[in-house]
């Protein structure tokens, strides 16, 4: 059992660098196209106000949950070759 | 020199990475099981290609029992099979059920009298040299010799995705190098010809006057 407690410290340190990474990346998208849509839109809130306020909404957003497959997908397909190897 | 050391790199870097997914990924051989047996084994040499050996206090590999399967092939040749256990280890199969396998090839010989042929997924290499073998995944019954060993389904995906992934850095690299690297060499090149120009200019003022 070390290799499955080696597999899973070293995934989990793999998956997390990915999740940050992939975090950092999707609220950066998220931001620019506030932006975007701010520029384009009426302007009532100054610019600030608008991309902060729109990104408390991505925060509770099922999205940003969405990235927590980068953990879930590869339990699962570890699970499903573990099965597919082994019983059937 | 510079053209032919680039292409010796990259042909280096593609035949090890061919090689890799060569070992790596599962082949399907139609065989007859003519054998099993165990045997001690203690590899020292090439234990990249054995499963991970227990290691005693000291750090040194344990000497262990090895599984292996003795087959003719459908083609004529003889091939010889290890059957280890990956557990959680590299290469990513996850198998753990070594002993069943090996309980199922036992009870799939058969003689050249009367052959069974049964598919045997496994991946590695036979070399004698190195004295490795391939390391056997499952086995299953199949009707003969010339029976159909299915479409490789997960070495479709699995070399797909890893094109998918080559393509996508590819694309960013050059137009990375495009808009960065390509420019600024361009513009050292257009400065180290104007200053050579310069400078032969100057020497050859200097030298038309003696």
């Amino acid at each position: 059992m070390a290799g499955l407690a080696r597999l899973m410290v070293v995934g989990f340190i793999v998956l997390t660098v990915i999740y940050v990474c992939l975090s950092l990346y999707s609220r950066a998208v998220r931001k620019e196209k506030l932006r975007e849509e701010w520029y384009e839109g009426a302007q009532e809130q100054p610019l600030e106000a608008f991309v902060e306020e729109g990104l408390v909404e991505y925060d509770k957003s099922l999205r940003r949950k969405l990235i927590l497959s980068v953990y879930v997908i590869p339990v699962i397909l570890v699970s499903v070759i573990v099965y597919l190897t082994n019983f059937a | 020199m510079f053209a032919l050391i680039r292409w010796t790199f990259w042909i280096t870097v593609w035949v090890l990475i061919a090689a890799f997914f060569h070992y790596t990924l599962p082949q399907t051989d139609i065989v007859r099981v003519t054998d099993t047996y165990e045997s001690r084994e203690n590899p020292t040499n090439y234990t990249l290609f054995w499963a991970a050996a227990d290691v005693d206090a000291a750090g040194n590999e344990l000497p262990r029992d090895v599984f292996f399967i003795q087959t003719r092939r459908a083609q004529g040749d003889v091939m010889v099979y290890r059957n280890e256990d990956t557990g959680w280890g590299w290469p990513p199969y996850f198998k753990f059920d070594t002993s069943n396998l090996q309980a199922e090839a036992s009870d799939l010989r058969s003689s050249a009298a009367e052959p069974r042929f049964v598919a045997i997924r496994h991946y590695g290499w036979r070399n004698e040299f190195m004295s490795i073998f391939p390391n056997a995944v499952s086995v299953w019954r199949v009707d003969g010799p010339d029976a159909p060993k299915g479409i490789p389904w997960l070495n479709i995906i699995v070399l797909t995705l890893f094109a998918a992934l080559i393509y996508g850095i590819w694309v960013r690299w050059r137009r990375f190098r495009m808009a960065r690297i390509d420019p600024t060499m361009e513009a050292i090149e257009d400065d180290l010809a104007d200053a050579t120009g310069a400078v032969t200019g100057w020497f050859g003022s200097w030298r038309k006057k003696s």
